[in-house]
């Protein structure tokens, strides 16, 4: 009886759950739930292992959450089936290969970042500056990470799984983002309340522009010419133009602003506080929507594109 | 026995120092007072002034006024110091908001934490809300109890009720709890 009203309730979630193609998932930590949110409204969310921090996703529409606490990482395949890979760690940062072949995981007090395979195999370790946050892939065979307590952000070669060199950063680099057109990479300081721009190609700091108080989430536009950043303590979105290396805009959201992604001339904002994603128009740089979602949501990831039908 | 034990606490604040773990929690409390919210304001607006509607509140020291980057010292009456830096300050819109920038875990059992005061008309009263988002006293995966996240909860709950409670004491002439 029970068993069948568990299965009943199973197969409620997975008809509910989306097949995967281009959208929008929100991580609540407090929560545990994924949502999707399509066409700017959350339609689906579906429960997941506890106290979810960080959602990353790869080509193929996997989506990866890191729990810092559960010492796993759980992948949501595109069918809506989970598996939880177990790591002896404090898992917060992620960053995925395209292809999901590999899974970069911060260890957020083990000041390391960890090589996984598909399957959950460690496949190498690299140390790391003190507190690894938030990370991001960089060109082939580059992981940057955001070393909060060290002011700066690591470089990591992915081959070697080593840390080969470093950034000096603002005070409690916390978020990241790479532009690879211009071949840039944004930090979010969130103690010094700005953010680094890093010439990756060159190899050196650009600029430090004055964001508002407590930069958390930071995302760049397709066309790499405008930096969102969440200003957590402001309850507002710094815009960066990103030739001007300086701030034109700001925009009011939710509470204690987190997570930015950009899909399709929005920007959407997780707002941890108020358990809602603000919908930003990058056209008229007005919020014009709030979705309400579960509580707690604090990261946001992009499926770029429907996978193919053959996968 | 008393030189350990500041050793100890000094080892804890350096150890704990500006921790920043993957779980934040939230804590919020609000009150509705029977004051005009501009009388609230001048209360509870003054960054450097909370010792006057605080009951937990022993003194504080302040320095750079209602300015961004102002910052005051409050010591608690239990003890305990608590750090503190303001991010923003909107008379108009009668809120501020600030975060710690020393960790005390004998003051709060916490190694990070930011929040936010509001004061809103409410009918004829106003309506004060204290917000904010915080770290457990010990960001590993193995808290001792005493610096977990319901410590902290708890702690935090508390330092906000208790104060919500007194700055309504204080603007309607009731007793201090």
């Amino acid at each position: 009886m029970t068993s069948g009203a568990r299965l009943i309730g199973l197969l409620a979630l997975l008809a509910a759950w989306p097949a995967a193609g281009e959208g929008l998932f929100v991580a609540s930590q407090q929560a545990a739930r994924l949502t999707r949110i399509e066409a700017g409204a959350g339609s689906a969310a579906r429960p997941v292992a506890a106290a979810p921090a960080v959602v990353a996703a790869d080509a193929d529409g996997r989506l990866y959450l890191s729990h810092p606490d559960g010492k796993a990482i759980s992948v949501v395949a595109p069918d809506g089936s989970v598996r939880s890979l177990p790591l002896e760690a404090q898992p917060f940062g992620l960053a995925v290969e395209p292809d999901g072949r590999r899974i970069y995981v911060g260890d957020w007090s083990g000041n390391r970042v960890i090589a996984l395979s598909a399957d959950g195999a460690v496949e190498g370790e690299a140390a790391t500056g003190p507190d690894p946050a938030h990370l991001v892939l960089g060109p082939p065979g580059r992981l940057y990470v955001a070393e909060r307590e060290g002011r700066s952000v690591g470089v990591i070669d992915t081959d070697a799984m080593r840390r080969v060199g470093g950034f000096p950063v603002g005070d409690g680099p916390f978020a990241l983002a790479a532009d690879p057109a211009r071949a840039r990479l944004y930090v979010a300081n969130v103690r010094s309340n700005d953010v680094t721009v890093i010439d990756t190609a060159a190899g050196r700091v650009l600029a430090t522009v004055a964001a508002g108080a407590s930069p958390y989430g930071v995302a760049v536009t397709p066309d790499g010419a405008r930096v969102l950043v969440s200003d957590q303590h402001a309850a507002k979105v710094s815009v960066i133009d990103a030739a001007a290396l300086a701030v034109t805009a700001t925009v009011p959201v939710g509470h204690y602003p987190e997570g930015v992604a950009i899909l399709g001339g929005f920007a959407y904002v997780a707002n941890w506080f108020s358990d809602d994603v603000s919908v930003i128009d990058l056209a008229t740089l007005r919020e014009t929507r709030r979705i309400p979602v579960a509580e707690g949501p604090r990261s946001l990831a992009v499926v770029p594109r429907a996978p193919e039908a053959s996968r | 026995m008393i030189r350990t034990l500041a050793t100890l606490a000094l080892f804890l604040s350096a150890g704990t120092a500006l921790a920043h773990g993957p779980t934040p929690q939230k804590v919020a409390g609000t009150v509705t007072i029977k004051a005009k919210p501009d009388a609230v304001w001048k209360v509870v607006g003054d960054f450097g002034g909370i010792a006057a509607w605080h009951p937990d509140v022993a003194k504080a020291e302040a320095t750079g006024g209602n300015a961004e980057g102002a910052t005051r010292k409050v010591t608690l009456k239990a003890g305990g110091t608590l750090v503190e830096g303001l991010d923003e300050w909107k008379g108009p819109e009668r809120t501020y908001s600030y975060r710690m920038s020393d960790p005390d875990l004998t003051a709060l059992p916490v190694s990070s934490y930011s929040a936010t005061l509001t004061v809103t008309p409410d009918g004829d009263g106003s309506r004060v809300e204290w917000m904010g988002r915080f770290y457990r006293g010990d960001t590993g995966n193995e808290p001792p109890e005493t610096l977990s996240d319901e410590a902290g909860r708890a702690a935090m709950n508390r330092y906000v009720g208790d104060g919500l409670k007194g700055l309504k004491a204080k603007l309607e002439g009731g007793p201090t709890p």
